[in-house]
């Protein structure tokens, strides 16, 4: 109850400080990003994967999304194909993980993230190629959602929605053999568990999760582009994971924030700075870093991670 | 929980208390304009220039008295060319700052994402940085565009190329996106008007830095002109492939591999090669008295030479303060957008086109003109081909 109310609060200075449509606009990519940051986090900090191609997977939806939309598909059909479409990726992209492991693993992640963008420029008939794809607005029972108010109303909602999934995913079995194959792999799979499987479920829905982000986010920014979902997008997500604190699901929500919100943030501390300086080129870039790696040396397990294993860690 | 209510009530009150003016961004004192550079990310050495040659022109203009008594101010906004961000960007812009109007916001993506937002909130969206056709077709009040498109100077280049200098065998070589997609329509409009076909094409992926095979492609076919849709690393890349394997082809670059940069770090191997130029690159050597005073003037206050970009910059400033003057002393969006279309400039000291914009065609111009690198540097070799 405390913490909704903060959240309330601090939504309502955000909301006076920047305005409405300001703050809403930010709160819809904020929660949009977080629920992608959640699927990297069910690979990542609870399998014990590294995902280096997760922006793919957001490509992926984005983009069926955009083509049925475009296409007059209704989103109640055309968001579960996405959704279900970017997770049949996760879980072709999960099988070298039978063969693989660690860092070879990962490499081949970072493929699927090239071969996506690749696809989607060479694929021009159906995605329009390099020159981009013009997606509608999201219409839901006759209501077309266009303003920010909308747009974070939905997002948040789906946020919470999906975040209330992986909770339960993570405090069931799944979530406690996902825990043992990440921390011993050998000893999990003495005890039964099928380590291969149960890494290849963490990328379907990890993927998923993906996906739906990428259904709100071709609606909230209306134009897609194969070069959107670049490996800089991957990186971006994993960045979001690890400084929000991998090990928690609440991680992805404080890493989402930090990710969109922080850099506006500095713009608009930066307005107030004196001409020379505020404009300097890369001024805002050298604040955001320098505010990362703050983060980071302050709070090693992440700003959601506990303080006790940060310790723990440093040492 | 009783003070966390009230403060709730009070910050409700506050988000409520913004009184909004008559025309948005416009006072008594100011008219505030926003642009969207990418000042971080991957054209980051465009976007810099860009604005520095904006905001010298509206200082100028300030010096000046300003317009109607009303000085100009530039909001910048970094977008990194990440689209998400330019979004939020945008709408910080118009609801904190206020803008009267959008001025050359760099970078498709960019453009694309937040012209939408733009024009729903009523605002002009003034000479993108942008080839995309959406950005003054269809025909809507509040999209106005500067430069030419690829496809339509590319197709006047090529045929003038291969009607002065007789060639018979066009290949092309293009980075494959939507810019290098625009240069082949273009230039497969224009050979077809000549009966003649593109007799062969190649295409490299961004960042590319060898060009090996392209250039033995090409050179297989045995072309005598190949068109270059490349910008400025890749243009100094193949150029440098062919003339190493001994291959002394005519090459003709587009506007985006017209670039001082190009004969910098290409050295001697650019000697000869073709371009289009849309705007001139601003030399002091030889420069008139007017391009003279403006180099020594942008070096004194950016401690750097100006490029091409910089006198895009000035120049998309300079047409947008012709429209706001257009538009008289009681300054609204209508009366903005009705100057805008009546507005023909004549050409500049920079050597630039005139632009010309009527209520029924909002793109300024549609014209480059060819150069050549002669004595390590750009020499301009024709006017602007119709």
């Amino acid at each position: 109850m405390k913490a909704l109310l903060t959240a309330a609060v601090l939504g309502m200075v955000a909301v006076a400080l920047l305005g409405a449509d300001y703050a809403l606009s930010q709160s819809a990519f904020v929660a949009t990003w977080a629920i992608a940051g959640l699927g990297l986090s069910l690979i990542v900090g609870q399998a014990g994967q590294i995902s280096l191609g997760h922006g793919a997977f957001l490509g992926i939806g984005a983009y069926v999304e955009g083509l049925l939309a475009v296409a007059g598909w209704p989103p109640w059909v055309s968001a579960p194909a996405a959704v279900a479409l970017a997770a049949a990726a996760g879980w072709v992209a999960s099988l070298p993980g039978r063969r693989l492991g660690g860092m070879a693993f990962a490499m081949s992640t970072l493929a699927i993230a090239l071969l996506v963008e690749e696809g989607l420029v060479r694929w021009e008939s159906v995605t329009g190629g390099a020159a981009g794809l013009a997606v509608p607005s999201l219409r839901i029972a006759g209501q077309v959602i266009s303003g920010p108010l909308g747009q974070s109303l939905v997002s948040t909602a789906l946020l919470i929605v999906a975040y209330a999934c992986c909770r339960r995913w993570v405090a069931s079995r799944i979530g406690r053999a996902w825990r043992a194959v990440r921390e011993d792999e050998a000893a999990a799979a003495a005890v039964g568990i099928d380590c291969g499987a149960l890494r290849s479920l963490a990328f379907v829905l990890g993927a998923g999760l993906a996906g739906l982000a990428g259904v709100l986010y071709a609606h909230w920014l209306a134009y897609l582009s194969p070069e959107q979902f670049g490996l800089q997008l991957s990186f971006e997500l994993l960045m979001l994971v690890f400084i929000g604190g991998a090990a928690r699901l609440a991680g992805a929500l404080w890493g989402a924030a930090v990710i969109v919100a922080l850099p506006q943030l500095i713009s608009l501390f930066t307005d107030a700075l004196p001409a020379r300086w505020g404009s300097a080129s890369g001024v805002e870039t050298l604040a955001f870093g320098l505010l990362i790696v703050l983060i980071i040396l302050l709070r090693p397990a992440g700003i959601a991670g506990e303080r006790r294993q940060a310790g723990r860690e440093a040492g | 929980m009783k003070k966390l209510l009230a403060l709730l009530g009070t910050c409700l009150a506050l988000a409520c208390a913004g009184a909004t003016a008559a025309t948005p961004g416009v006072t008594a004192e100011q008219i505030r304009v926003a642009t969207i550079q990418d000042l971080s990310g991957p054209i980051a050495i465009l976007g810099a220039p860009i604005r520095d040659g904006m905001a010298m022109r509206f200082d100028e203009e300030n010096d000046r008295g300003g317009i109607f008594g009303r000085k100009l101010r530039l909001v910048v906004e970094d977008s990194g060319y990440d689209p998400k961000k330019a979004v939020l960007a945008t709408r910080k812009l118009l609801q904190r700052d206020g803008v009267f109007a959008f001025l050359g916001d760099l970078g498709t993506p960019v453009v694309m994402a937040t012209m939408p937002l733009i024009i729903e909130a009523g605002r002009p969206h003034m000479f993108p940085f942008s080839p995309h056709a959406a950005t003054y077709q269809p025909l809507d009040p509040l999209k106005f565009q500067l430069f030419a498109p690829y496809q339509d100077y590319m197709n006047a280049a090529v045929r003038q190329m291969v009607t002065s200098n007789g060639y018979k065998r066009v290949g092309l070589l293009y980075q494959d996106d939507d810019y290098g997609l625009e240069v082949m329509k273009g230039v497969e409009a224009g050979l077809a008007q000549l009966g003649q076909k593109l007799v062969e094409k190649t295409s490299y992926k961004r960042g590319a830095t060898d060009f090996a095979s392209q250039i033995a492609r090409l050179r297989a076919a045995g072309c005598d002109l190949v068109v270059l849709a490349t910008v400025v690393r890749e243009t100094v890349g193949a150029v440098s492939e062919a003339r190493k394997v001994g291959w002394n082809v005519d090459m003709l670059v587009t506007a985006s591999g017209y670039s001082a940069q190009t004969h910098e770090l290409g050295g001697k191997a650019m000697e000869g090669l073709y371009g289009v130029s849309v705007m001139p690159h601003p030399y002091a050597a030889g420069a008139n008295d007017r391009l003279f005073e403006w180099i020594e003037r942008y070096r004194t206050r950016y401690d750097a030479d100006p490029n091409v970009w910089s006198v895009m910059g000035y120049n998309v400033a300079d047409v947008f303060i012709q429209g706001l003057r257009g538009a008289g002393r009681d300054l609204t969006v209508e009366r903005f957008v009705h100057a805008m279309e009546g507005l023909s400039t004549t050409r500049d000291f920079f050597g630039g086109p005139a632009y010309h914009f009527s209520a029924q065609d909002h793109l300024g111009n549609r014209h480059g003109r060819l150069a050549r690198i002669e004595g390590g540097k750009w020499v301009l070799i024709s006017d602007y081909l119709k």
